[in-house]
């Protein structure tokens, strides 16, 4: 009882034993991540200021590479390219991933018919790319034997078989990659829908509310969050990733499809101008980053990390 | 009632007219595999890679069957790989504290929005530093680390939504920390798992790229490596027949993998949705 009087409560202390138990389980994450991500990650800086090519003898030269860039005459053209190839990918996946998410969602609710639109909306991106884009290939193939130019023929409205790839091959890059990515986004707009309580629009229907004001006053306000986190995920992936170019068109013909990341590609990896490469490649990097930052901010990340409520 | 009729014909239409190329592009893989089409008659002489390997406008490929192997093999060990390092780790950032978590978790969203396709010419130089080029662990690891972002996020979503009750009564009835972790919160998060290893396997099922850049042997290609190979290999293609008889008989076992574990992608992209 006297010892009691005494003591004085003492701040807990972690043993180190537990200090270090966390870090244990993200111990291979984070051995993967510092040799496969920053090592890479601090290599690319380091490369972009020298002249690294086919022969290995590298070179520090300074901001020459960026200089080049940006007096490379295709400059102008590839940016063009992938403006246009990013912003309309992602404006149409993103209007056409609503519409099927609330045509199947809210107007087919618990239909049949929906899930069949939502299987088959599915099967692009579920099939593998190499196996995806040889549909796009014949129906855009140049010679009598191609879908587009065998219809127009047996149609009457051409005879001579159009080359498509030479004409149009940007559009054609594009819907191909629309038609795979639209699946992914519409799965999370259908799961962000199907939360919305039934109740929701029962209320509606009895004010008297018309469909338009129900997707616009219900629909649509609940679709802001994975509206935005699609919008995001997409846009890098589409500034950054050159997947189905390189299967389509691998950039060509001429440069017409070549895109800034797929231009980073080709210069280190055809031609071997490895240093060049990777000043490319970090432009690309802090387009991305800007979005990102832009993005982060919106999203209010902060608020969405929970603290442990075991104390020990 | 009539104008509730017409509102749904009208979304039929429009629905049937968006999903018609996508219902074309199925049937026209199965035709223009199974269809000789000079005679317009049913054959399976595209079916004849089975047996002999294929030779392709100049390129000479091995037989299927070591190739098939090579995919499943690669497939799994994916799958393995990454449920056992994204597992614990998504743990630890769902439910320990430990100095830097906050930032940790802000390099994860940073990493996981990462264009991380812009680092592989300073991953290849790495790669041949550590000699791990043309063997299938460069390429394992290569493609583990960049899928495993988007692996851990999904976990914690699923750690995030256990009870801490649970992880209490527990730790009340005796188990240790990691006791809670492993007879607790592992079987709880189990559908979690199942998703990411469905990912996973998809994920590497289709991976060719890498398989383009770091694998120089064509003995040592998986399938979609395989199937690269003879797609881009001229501007158009040549021989349809071929492409889409062996395209086919890639994609068939996945598409039925994918039927049958679909109901799992829907969850998955519920708990996505609320989680980040």
């Amino acid at each position: 009882m006297v010892g009691m009087e005494n003591a004085v409560p003492q701040a807990y202390k972690k043993p180190f034993s537990k200090k270090i138990y966390p870090y244990l389980f993200i111990m291979p994450f984070a051995l993967l991540v510092f040799v496969f991500f920053i090592l890479p990650a601090i290599a690319t800086v380091v490369m972009a200021f020298t002249d690294l090519n086919a022969s290995l003898k590298p070179k520090f030269v300074g901001f020459s590479n960026f200089a080049k860039i940006f007096s490379d005459y295709n400059l102008p053209q590839i940016l063009w390219n992938s403006a246009i190839f990013a912003v309309l990918s992602l404006a149409f996946s993103l209007i056409f991933a609503l519409i099927i998410a609330i045509a199947t969602q809210y107007f087919l609710k618990g239909k049949v018919s929906a899930v069949i639109y939502r299987v088959l909306w599915l099967i692009p991106s579920i099939i593998p790319a190499v196996v995806y884009v040889t549909f796009w290939k014949y129906v855009f193939d140049p010679t009598d034997e191609g879908f587009l130019n065998s219809l127009m023929h047996d149609f009457g409205i051409t005879t001579d078989p159009v080359s498509w790839f030479t004409k149009g091959a940007m559009g054609i890059v594009i819907l191909a990659t629309i038609v795979s990515t639209i699946s992914g986004g519409m799965i999370l707009l259908s799961a962000a829908i199907n939360s919305i309580p039934e109740d929701l629009y029962k209320a509606a229907r009895v004010d008297g509310a018309s469909e338009k004001s129900v997707i616009f006053k219900i629909i649509l306000p609940t679709l802001k969050w994975p509206l935005m986190y699609i919008t995001i995920s997409e846009l890098i992936g589409f500034v950054s990733s050159y997947f189905f170019i390189m299967l389509l068109t691998n950039g060509g013909p001429m440069r017409d499809t070549t895109t800034l990341s797929l231009y980073a590609y080709q210069q280190a990896f055809n031609l071997k101008y490895y240093g060049y490469g990777a000043a490319v490649s970090l432009i690309v990097v802090l387009i991305s980053f800007v979005l990102t930052l832009f993005f982060l901010r919106l999203f209010d990340f902060d608020q969405m990390i929970k603290r442990s409520r075991i104390e020990d | 009632m009539s104008t509730s009729t017409l509102k749904k014909a009208l979304v039929h239409t429009y629905m049937t007219l968006f999903t018609l190329p996508i219902a074309a592009m199925i049937v026209w893989y199965f035709l223009a595999a199974t269809m000789n089409f000079t005679t317009g008659q049913f054959s399976l002489d595209n079916f004849s890679f089975f047996q002999e390997p294929v030779q392709y406008s100049g390129v000479k490929l091995p037989m299927i069957w070591p190739i098939v192997l090579n995919t499943m093999m690669y497939s799994i060990l994916i799958v393995i790989i990454e449920a056992c390092i994204s597992v614990p780790t998504a743990y630890a950032f769902s439910r320990l504290d430990f100095k830097g978590r906050r930032s940790a978790m802000k390099f994860l969203f940073l990493m996981r929005s990462f264009p991380g396709i812009t680092l592989i010419i300073a991953t290849f130089f790495i790669l041949v530093q550590m000699n791990l080029v043309n063997t299938y662990l460069g390429v394992l690891l290569v493609a583990v680390t960049g899928s495993l972002p988007g692996r851990v996020y999904i976990m914690k979503g699923f750690f995030d939504e256990v009870p801490w009750d649970i992880e209490w009564a527990a730790m009340v009835d005796g188990c240790t920390r990691f006791g809670a972790f492993k007879k607790v919160l592992v079987p709880y998060v189990l559908p979690g798992i199942g998703a990411i290893a469905v990912f996973s396997f998809l994920g590497a099922y289709g991976e060719w790229f890498l398989f383009k850049l770091l694998i120089f042997n064509d003995d040592m290609l998986t399938l979609a490596g395989y199937l690269s190979k003879l797609v881009t290999k001229e501007n158009q293609i040549v021989n349809y027949g071929l492409i889409t008889a062996i395209g086919l008989f890639y994609t068939l076992p996945i598409v039925v993998f994918y039927i049958f574990t679909q109901k799992i992608f829907m969850k998955v992209n519920l708990g996505g949705a609320k989680q980040v």
